[in-house]
């Protein structure tokens, strides 16, 4: 049991490892196994999906996601426009597809920053001295305390809006939760005494992380950073929900939301489906990290 | 057995009784743990302080009326002087500190109170929706958990995927939704608050239904990890039903990764209370912080983010106590 | 069992406690801070005898109720119903006697003499007399109360003296033409000198006037309680009651950001009356029975884009014009605003009577447009923005979210692709008003919208005069065109300096337009939206023709709960 609590409470999502992770538990046999595979592969198209609507949008949506058409404006789902069009006139299916890419990349971006610094704050309490590693935890325990959305306020009232500012915003508020799950992982590998060994042998830290403890961190790691990608990216769209995330007229799912709201007696379209595609996103997302997370389950628990 | 949170072993003292020992180095470990709070505290305070001072608009507009205020040379550096920002930064810092350590959080500048008058009525209106908030979701949980770990495999399936969906909705989206279903189309609850309970339920919805979905897929794996531990075999050959395996057994592995995040709940709560106090119209500590950091009241930017700060700590302190309860015997 | 039975208690006693808590305190009431339901003075009996009227604003919160502290539209809105003027408007622009019953103005329009009507009092037991005039004027006049609005109007007073008890002298440093309808603005209302007396603090949390209403309570972020001025005398000359307080006792000022909330609150019958109605909401509510609307444009100046004129690419008069004729205003106005309001083609606002329409002045022509930019040596590159020396056509037009409502958003974001037709790369930065300001203050815009609401057309001489090019020391000017003609200016002048000739001052100001419209420096859109949307059982309301605010005096009946 931990003397530091607000430094080991876990952060939001899966799982600690070692333990049997996702579903519900055990191998199923014959039709079980099967419908897994199906869901399996039903994941992976998703995920696919989403991807390619982040990359090459205009493989799934050929049309303009900025050509206006004020005559056009409000068209119910169907027909011509899947999705309807906005106030504008535009496309929504063209808007929601094409708005995948600053979605995803928000989503990843950020969660790359958050990682890395999260990864080099663990890396230095985890193996660092007692003070270091007090000096450290105090420092995450700061940023663990201080509010995700203000953080985002003052740095873009500070820079700008801007996706730029978004993704750092997230990434440095995400960043404590990776720090003390490395930091954990460390303590871990630590106690297995592969490390002390090392460090008896004098090999050089960077080795010792290299080889001893990143092997057994990524697994819990990127089970975490998946879950932490969809968090982003619903971060991503409050912020542009209040106004803040990428310029007009970029087709981003919050800033849709945010004219959704305004419009809503004039099209249900404008909200439903930005706001399906976000929750799709978190679901693909989500699903992924405990499927990553189960598979590395057993491996380098203690 | 994995109690769910990271295993770090507790540092006692050598020597003396283990009885002793363990009295002690609580203590010790109660005493160091509200230094490392006081220290967190102050890490913030100066995080915040430095972002501030890098905002664009003056303050001393901000103190006089707003931004394109007509107000004159002599009026603008008597308010900068009136307000020290005339001063060398690391003074100010140092003026911020000595005044925080005597509990005065300094004067808004935009309503020319002490921030404190400020921030008293809207606590509780912000605390209270927090609170509601919580409990609503950790009831919803706790009932989406047992369902998804229970012996109806249809049912469990619905309530896995019932909770997952509930994690990923946006808290904004939620509450229009909310809106537009509960209240304009059914009319039974009010889309505004009105200061009664029955205004209460929408907003406190929109809040906790995601947090719900979080508590409840964390508990749901505490739960099977548990269930399927050697320990709740036997106890399931010796005849235990499976409700009473859950309650008896499973729950309080489910719960203590759940009381662990407490402390990021509280943080998404005062994120998201920002938000829906704006859609419900409800006063609140959240738009006071968004109108403050748009009208570049510093003080009261501070002043929030200090009380947020401040109540996240405590939240955590009494989590790990409550966990310390639940997990009695990682103690 | 086999289980230890403490563990197995302490879990029965943690499951107790949550479902106890969920279920027992909703009915509790909430603790949360506000008037409470004003419903709840009873049920069927209440039918027709309701005094209390529910008012949700969308405006942002003032953070001073003293309208001669800054001086914006939130603050007008809820002054008014406490505060009055020296004089009023009526429909047809006319100044017309409110708090003064006459006036006269010197020959040389250097000095105005004001009587005041007989026997007014403010709600603090304060006479109305010459000296309450004389103390308003020097509050505004001070830098330390930190007034933006109010200070302009009154910039060229010089001092207020003494002709007797009730009539009071105004000297000025020059003629301003414009100075009664500065008088009958809500940020240069008349408040009791007594209470002006007080800390600004204490008057910003309740200023003490002469109106139907005064200010009970305020609740931060929550509402403003007014209550009844039983003692009330002095309506304008137009109101419908002339005599005696008003009809309703109490009104419940809320504030209500989100607009479909708000409209959610008048559906339900939460709210009796709110402003700031979006288009959508207005094309609801004229389908819906039960809701009605009331138009009321503010006055000033009309929403336009100003073109910066100061610097690259703007300074270019064929480039201006090629913008404007780039953008089809009058397809986005119709989509976007769904027939709640008409293109406007003038600068001033649709309700001053020296308006002039300019149609021919702003057509939409793209190919006229290519070929000005054409003609300019504008090039057009490979992603279809236009280059010339190097340098991009870049557009830079911050917007404030504080200043612009959502369908003006959309209207932006539709020229910016109309604009973009024609090789113009416009980039649309949205700000909070800090942020806005700066931009502007640092010249860091092409395009700018920036509402201006002021009575009469004076508004032109702040917004076009070279003067107002030049900033205050807070950074902040008011000519973000940055037109600087000289023929304009002498117009403005002359006007600014016609006191005793009505007709003659408009006609300036017509031939001041003309020369705004020729120089292409601005853009109308659409008059100033002010939709107020009311239960249809709220009979009296009416909008003051000053700058257009909600007046509850003549309120006669409100509909049941």
């Amino acid at each position: 049991m931990s003397q530091n609590p607000t430094f080991d409470a876990a952060g939001p999502g899966p799982l600690p490892h070692g333990r049997v992770a996702g579903g519900n538990g055990g191998a199923g046999h014959g039709i079980s196994r099967i419908l897994r595979r199906i869901a399996t592969a039903a994941l992976a198209l998703c995920a696919a999906l989403i991807l390619l609507a982040a990359l090459w949008p205009q493989l799934l949506a050929p049309a303009d996601p900025l050509a206006i058409n004020p005559s056009s404006a409000f068209r119910t789902p169907g027909g011509e426009h899947l999705f309807g069009t906005d106030e504008s006139g535009r496309d929504l299916y063209t808007r929601v597809v094409h708005g995948a890419r600053s979605s995803v990349l928000i989503g990843v971006a950020s969660t790359l920053i958050g990682v890395g610094l999260g990864a080099v704050l663990g890396l230095i309490t985890g193996l660092g001295g007692r003070l270091l590693d007090a000096a450290g935890s105090r420092l995450v325990d700061a940023m663990l305390a201080f509010p995700t959305l203000l953080l985002a306020l003052l740095l873009i009232a500070v820079r700008g809006p801007g996706i730029a500012t978004v993704i750092v915003a997230v990434g440095l508020s995400s960043a404590p939760g990776y720090a003390r799950l490395l930091r954990s992982e460390v303590r871990r590998a630590s106690r297995s005494g592969h490390v002390e060994a090392a460090r008896m042998l004098g090999k050089s830290p960077a080795r010792i992380v290299a080889v001893h403890i990143l092997p057994g961190a990524v697994g819990p790691l990127l089970a975490v950073a998946t879950l932490g990608v969809g968090q982003a990216i619903v971060w991503a769209s409050a912020l542009g929900y209040l106004g803040l995330g990428a310029p007009p007229p970029a087709p981003e799912w919050g800033a849709m939301l945010n004219a959704g709201r305004t419009y809503i007696g004039s099209g249900w379209w404008m909200t439903v489906f930005p706001g399906l595609a976000i929750v799709a996103v978190g679901i693909v997302v989500t699903l992924l990290g405990r499927r990553l997370s189960a598979r590395w389950a057993g491996r380098g628990a203690a | 057995m994995s109690t769910g949170h990271g295993a770090n072993a507790v540092m006692t003292k050598p020597g003396s009784g283990r009885a002793a020992t363990h009295r002690k180095s609580w203590w010790v470990a109660v005493a160091v743990r509200l230094m490392g709070a006081v220290i967190a505290l102050w890490l913030v305070a100066t995080l915040a302080f430095v972002v501030l001072q890098a905002l664009p608009g003056g303050p001393a507009e901000a103190a006089l009326g707003g931004p394109g205020s007509q107000a004159s040379a002599e009026a603008l550096q008597a308010a900068r002087e009136q307000y020290g920002l005339d001063r060398p930064v690391l003074v100010q810092y140092g003026h911020f500190l000595g005044q925080l350590m005597q509990g005065d959080l300094g004067t808004s500048y935009s309503q020319k109170k002490p921030v404190a008058d400020v921030m008293g009525p809207l606590l509780a209106p912000t605390l209270t929706l927090a609170v509601w908030a919580l409990l609503a979701a950790w009831v919803l949980a706790l009932m989406t958990a047992m369902v998804a770990t229970g012996s109806s495999r249809v049912a469990a399936r619905l309530a896995s995927a019932l909770e997952l969906v509930a994690s990923v909705l946006p808290g904004f989206w939620l509450a229009a939704v909310l809106i537009i279903v509960f209240a304009t189309q059914l009319g039974w609850f009010p889309p505004v608050s009105t200061g009664t309970a029955r205004g209460l339920v929408l907003p406190v919805l929109a809040l906790a239904i995601p947090l719900a979905g979080y508590l409840s897929q964390t508990m749901r794996e505490g739960m099977l990890n548990a269930l399927a531990s050697p320990y709740a075999l036997a106890a399931r050959t010796r005849g235990e039903s499976p409700w009473g395996l859950r309650v008896r057994h499973a729950l309080r592995h489910g719960l203590v990764p759940g009381i662990n995040l407490s402390g990021w709940a509280f943080g998404y709560l005062i994120s998201g209370a920002v938000v829906i106090e704006t859609v419900f119209a409800r006063p609140g500590l959240g738009r006071a912080l968004l109108t403050a950091v748009t009208g570049r009241d510093v003080p009261l930017v501070l002043g929030v983010t200090l009380a947020s700060a401040l109540g996240y700590v405590l939240v955590t302190i009494a989590a790990d106590a409550l966990v310390r309860l639940v997990d009695r015997r990682a103690a | 069992m086999l289980n230890s039975s403490r563990t197995s208690t302490r879990q029965r006693a943690l499951l107790s406690a949550v479902a106890l808590a969920a279920i027992a305190p909703l009915a509790l009431s909430s603790c949360s801070a506000g008037g409470g339901d004003n419903g709840a003075s009873g049920g069927a009996a209440e039918q027709n005898t309701r005094t209390t009227l529910t008012y949700a604003t969308g405006d942002a919160e003032p953070e001073c109720l003293d309208p001669h502290v800054g001086g914006n539209y939130p603050q007008a809105l809820i002054g008014s119903q406490f505060l009055e003027n020296l004089v009023s408007r009526d429909k047809d622009g006319k100044i017309i006697p409110w708090l003064a019953s006459s006036w006269s103005v010197a020959k040389d329009g250097k000095s105005w003499e004001i009587t005041l009507k007989d026997g007014v009092k403010f709600t603090d037991g304060t006479a109305l007399n010459w000296e309450a005039v004389k103390a308003n004027v020097e509050h505004l006049q001070n830098p330390k109360t930190g007034s933006s609005t109010g200070y302009l109007a009154f910039a060229k007073i010089k001092s207020v003296e003494k002709v007797s008890e009730n009539v009071a002298k105004v000297n000025m440093s020059a003629p301003d033409s414009a100075l009664l309808e500065s008088f009958s603005q809500p940020w240069n209302a008349i408040q009791s000198p007594t209470a002006l007396k007080r800390s600004q603090e204490e008057n910003c949390a309740a200023p003490v006037g002469t109106g139907p209403f005064m200010v009970k309570s305020w609740t931060k972020q929550d509402r403003v309680v007014l209550t009844r001025n039983e003692n009330y005398t002095s309506a304008p000359a137009d109101a419908q009651k002339q005599s005696g307080p008003a009809t309703l006792t109490q009104i419940d000022w809320r504030f209500i950001p989100d607009s479909a909330t708000r409209y959610a609150a008048l559906q339900s019958g939460e709210v009796d009356v709110l402003d700031n109605a979006q288009p959508d909401n207005i094309k609801a509510a004229s389908a819906a029975s039960g809701i009605e609307e009331l138009d009321a444009p503010r006055p000033g100046a009309s929403n336009r884009l100003e073109l910066n004129s100061g610097q690259a690419p703007f300074n270019d008069q064929k480039v201006r014009e090629a913008f404007i004729r780039s953008v089809d205003v009058d397809a986005a106005v119709n989509s976007l605003f769904m027939g709640t309001t008409k293109r406007s083609t003038s600068a001033l606002s649709s309700v001053e009577p020296a308006h002039q329409d300019q149609a021919d002045s702003y057509p939409f022509d793209l190919e006229a447009a290519n070929k000005l930019l054409d003609e300019a040596g504008w090039v057009k590159g490979k992603d279809g923005i236009r280059e010339k020396d190097g340098k991009k056509l870049t557009v830079r037009f911050p917007v404030s979210t504080n200043q612009s409502i959502p369908a003006e958003q959309s209207l932006f974001e539709q020229l910016q692709a109309g604009a973009k037709q024609a090789g113009f790369d416009v980039k649309i930065s949205l700000l909070d008003l800090p942020s806005w300001y700066e931009a502007l203050g640092k010249n860091e815009y092409e395009l700018v919208s920036a509402p201006y609401t002021k009575v009469g057309p004076d508004v032109l001489r702040i917004l076009f005069h070279s003067s107002g090019i030049k900033p205050a020391p807070s950074g902040y000017f008011a000519n973000h065109a940055q037109i600087n003609d000289p023929a304009l200016d002498k117009l403005l002048d002359q006007a600014s300096a016609t006191v005793d000739d009505e007709a003659k001052r408009t006609e300036l100001y017509k031939q001041a337009q003309q020369i705004i419209a020729q120089k292409q420096v601005i853009l109308p859109l659409y008059d100033q939206q002010n939709h107020y949307l009311l239960r249809s059982g709220v009979k009296g309301l009416r909008a003051l023709p000053t700058v257009s605010t909600p007046s509850f005096l003549d309120v006669q009946a409100l509909p049941a709960k």
